[in-house]
């Protein structure tokens, strides 16, 4: 017998697009929400320009493979919202549903009429999610964002890097993956107080504002300390502490060494593993793992304060050892000791070497009508009674629009038809894909 | 008229958390539930992590620790006694979700695993935030927030053009967000599990791996590998890529920098947006020239536009001026600050951000970051400061389990609280 989803029977209107409000939707969907995707061709973002589809697939709207990961668990209908009819059809199924989340700029939603308040005369206990760059109010809540320019702003890019050079920031787009899980935490907290009290409500979330409390030591050590993070040495690197600079703590823990990223062999651009010892015991283990070799018995090396003292040399000595072994052969001996190690991983090493992630299947392959079999990220939580599994890939664009609006809204096979003849669920211009055909017959 | 409260109001959370698992407890309070921190006897070691208050080190004045257990009540209670045990049993009775992050099988070694737990109280849910979940290999490996961000990917993904800093590391971004991760993802299950005990009336047992978290935060690495084979360069304050992209990240006139996303954009209809930005600081170069009205001139030019004219443009203002005179044209740059300057930035105090919270011990009250997300209806708001060690030992052992006063002293003196 199939097991029980958490979010059996609740359904979610998702216009959101880009990455962060679809990776939202896309656990709300690994839950069991019925997530109904709305999307039109000509206004799309996310599918496309695409730089993940297969070297031997035609890019199209349908072939992008971070699409599909990002998407999976999601039914896709092509809808003209900015047509009388296709508002129309999106208030009816507001009318049905239990959630409305979106990540466009603040105003976009409401000048379709579909404002908070126009939602509620549809759905009085609908909970409805805005992810937009700065909130709904504001001053500033007409500007834009990316995850960089989030991450910016709320000033999460300048803790990362080295002291003395430009930030480092982070590599990819932290908030729009962070951002995502906001929004779905907020849907999921909307929905609870829903079931609790009847009520719905707007949860207007920002992507800059919920960046803030992500650096919260921080702003104590200003709001309390009055210290800022204009300082020597700050941020350290991966150190927690540099060298030379007043011996403050840097927000990540506690102020140790050794604390750092060491190169491991065959010295590739991915070959470190980083290393940490919390205590002298730990530091003590790390040495015998090391041979107990002449220099970790130095007096000085002993106690925490020798050791973020002399860190520059303590790290050489380090870097000299690891070298001499790869970073999964390091990490397993030094971990059999009770020593903190793990290797730097790209998402190759994750996905094919971790074994870690294989013996707990992160990653599953999956079909997808147009991209073949692939590889998919799996939820990183095991619920007991009601497992999230990936249970449906990406959609193709539009692909579910007759199961929508013929199983869902009741409109007949001939109203399908005229709506494609209309413009109302594909351009009429553009060409149609051939399981849209189908659909027609 | 009725007080309006936070949407998890009503909830009991029993959160047996140290750094893993506290910022999780923080979310759920904040937002209303009635979460009690168990600390051992002595409070949670997590205490002496700074800074400090003043830089005076105590368990008491860590605002690490202030920050990330705000809106929960604490009580402190042995469970290596018999004695502590039971009091956790008649707490685990009335709780509705229980966050702990021990060791796998700490717990069922002490006979407080879920099967135990759920036969007083089906609907419990019990959730184990943990470095690598409850199986695997690595199950028992010893973690820290820098090694989380190493295996997880995220350094694989950060760190600096060679021309910048040669030879660099890869870089493990700052603030804990290891444990960030995490607890999103936590919060995410248990949030779940409750919705669907509104339905079933069923608790259950909720397994979280935080490597597996980080695993999940690093945007489109996977499908870059997956899909393409690639394996991504570390770029200076920007997105990793199979190729060098354009930079992004320019120093200003006051030595700070600008995240200026133009790389990949450059189409004649933004470059005359550009250079209407541009000229209102007088730096628009060459860009009005016709010739950028064709697409194959700016591509062969687009160093030079990115390079000479936007670099030359953000170089000759402050990057706050930078910031707003950009968005207010439609720009989606922004100022790469630092956190002092994000507690002036006025679009935070309309949204009502920023909170007093008073620390009545100290008798001064201290601004605090608040709500991620303004929900209409319920409130999130921090309740109170962080709890003092034991603080509401009194009040919930001895008003809400019956305890006597003189039983409290004996319990303390056996460790048990």
């Amino acid at each position: 017998m199939p097991r029980p989803r958490a979010l059996e029977n609740i359904r979610v209107v998702d216009f959101s697009w880009v990455r962060a409000g679809p990776w939202a939707t896309r656990w709300l969907g690994a839950l069991g929400a019925e997530i109904i995707k709305i999307e039109w061709p000509e206004s799309e973002r996310g599918r496309l320009p695409s730089s993940t589809t297969p070297r031997d697939v035609e890019v199209n709207l349908n072939t992008s493979g971070n699409f599909n990961d990002t998407n999976v668990n999601k039914k896709s209908l092509s809808l003209n919202v900015r047509s009388p009819k296709g508002l129309e059809i999106v208030k009816r199924l507001i009318g049905i549903s239990d959630i409305v989340i979106e990540n466009f700029s603040s105003r976009v939603l409401r000048n379709w009429g579909l404002g908070y308040e126009a939602m509620c005369e549809i759905k009085p206990d609908i909970v409805y999610v805005s992810m937009s760059g700065y909130g709904h109010t504001g001053r500033n809540h007409q500007y834009t964002t990316f995850g960089p320019v989030a991450q910016s702003v709320a000033g999460l890019t300048y803790l990362s890097g080295l002291p003395d050079k430009p930030p480092a920031g982070w590599g990819w787009s932290y908030m729009d993956d962070t951002g995502g899980m906001y929004g779905a935490m907020c849907a999921l907290t909307g929905l609870y107080h829903r079931n609790q009290t009847g009520r719905g409500q707007h949860i207007d979330l920002s992507q800059m504002v919920s960046s803030v409390p992500l650096n919260g030591p921080a702003l104590l050590d200003i709001t309390a300390n009055g210290r800022g993070s204009r300082r020597a040495g700050f941020p350290p690197g991966n150190r927690a502490h540099w060298p030379g600079t007043p011996l403050i703590n840097n927000y990540r823990g506690p102020t140790v060494a050794p604390h750092n990223a060491y190169r491991t062999h065959p010295g590739g651009y991915n070959d470190w593993c980083v290393i940490v010892c919390h205590s002298d015991q730990e530091w003590q283990r790390l040495a015998q793992v090391m041979g107990a070799p002449v220099w970790a018995a130095a007096d000085k090396f002993a106690t925490v304060a020798g050791r973020l003292e002399h860190q520059e040399e303590l790290d050489a000595h380090i870097e000299n050892w690891s070298q001499t072994l790869g970073k999964y052969e390091l990490t397993e001996l030094s971990q059999a000791a009770g020593v903190r190690a793990l290797p730097v991983q790209s998402a190759e090493d994750r996905v094919e070497h971790d074994p870690q992630l294989r013996d707990r299947r992160m990653y599953l392959p999956m079909e997808h009508p147009a991209l073949g079999v692939h590889k998919v990220q799996n939820a990183p939580f095991k619920m007991s009674e009601t497992p999230a599994e990936n249970h449906l890939p990406s959609p193709l664009i539009g692909q579910h629009t007759r199961e929508i609006v013929e199983g869902l809204l009741g409109f007949s096979r001939e109203e399908l038809r005229a709506g494609f003849a209309d413009g109302t669920f594909w351009p009429t211009q553009r060409a149609r894909f051939p399981y849209m055909e189908d659909m027609l017959r | 008229m009725t007080e309006v409260r936070g949407p998890l109001t009503g909830l009991r959370v029993l959160e047996l958390a140290d750094e893993k698992g506290q910022f999780c407890g923080k979310l759920l309070g904040d937002l209303g539930a009635d979460v009690v921190k168990i600390e051992p006897p002595g409070g949670e070691p997590c205490r002496h992590v700074g800074p400090f208050l003043d830089d005076i080190p105590h368990p008491e004045r860590s605002l690490s620790f202030w920050y990330y257990n705000t809106s929960k009540r604490g009580i402190t209670l042995g469970l290596a006694t018999a004695d502590g045990r039971a009091l956790f049993r008649r707490l685990a009775a009335e709780a509705d979700v229980i966050l702990e992050t021990f060791q796998p099988g700490r717990l069922a070694a002490m006979g407080l695993d879920h099967d135990s737990l759920r036969e007083q109280n089906p609907g419990l849910i019990l959730c184990s935030l943990t470095p690598f979940g409850q199986t695997g290999p690595w199950r028992d490996f010893l973690s820290s927030d820098l090694l989380h961000l190493a295996a997880g990917g995220e350094m694989a993904s950060s760190g600096y053009d060679a021309a910048d800093v040669p030879d660099a590391p890869p870089i493990a971004p700052g603030g804990g967000q290891a444990w960030h991760m995490g607890c999103h993802f936590a919060y995410i299950s248990i949030m779940a599990a409750l919705v669907y005990r509104t339905v079933s009336g069923l608790g259950q047992y909720i397994d979280v791996s935080i490597h597996e978290a980080c695993a999940l935060t690093t945007e489109a690495a996977i499908a870059n590998y997956v899909y393409r084979g690639e394996v991504l360069l570390r770029q200076t304050g920007r997105h990793h890529a199979a190729g060098v992209t354009p930079r992004t990240q320019f120093r200003a006139k006051d030595g700070t920098y600008v995240t200026a996303l133009v790389g990949g954009r450059l189409t004649p209809k933004y470059i005359g947006e550009l250079a209407d930005l541009l000229d209102s600081n007088g730096m628009a170069g060459d860009l009005r020239d016709p010739k950028y009205q064709d697409a194959a001139v700016i591509a062969a030019n687009s160093s030079h536009i990115i390079e000479d004219l936007v670099g030359g443009y953000i170089a000759s203002l402050p990057a706050e001026e930078v910031y707003h005179a950009a968005q207010k044209r439609g720009f989606t740059w922004g100022a790469v600050r630092t956190p002092e300057e994000v507690l002036d930035d006025p679009h935070l105090q309309d949204r009502d951000f920023w909170q007093q919270v008073e620390h009545p011990d100290l008798g001064r009250s201290f601004v605090y970051p608040g709500a991620a997300a303004i929900y209409h209806d319920s409130p999130w708001r921090i309740s109170r400061r962080a709890p003092l060690i034991g603080e509401h030992n009194a009040e919930i052992y001895c008003e809400e389990l019956g305890l006597f006063r003189g039983e409290l002293s004996v319990l303390s003196e056996s460790q048990a609280i």
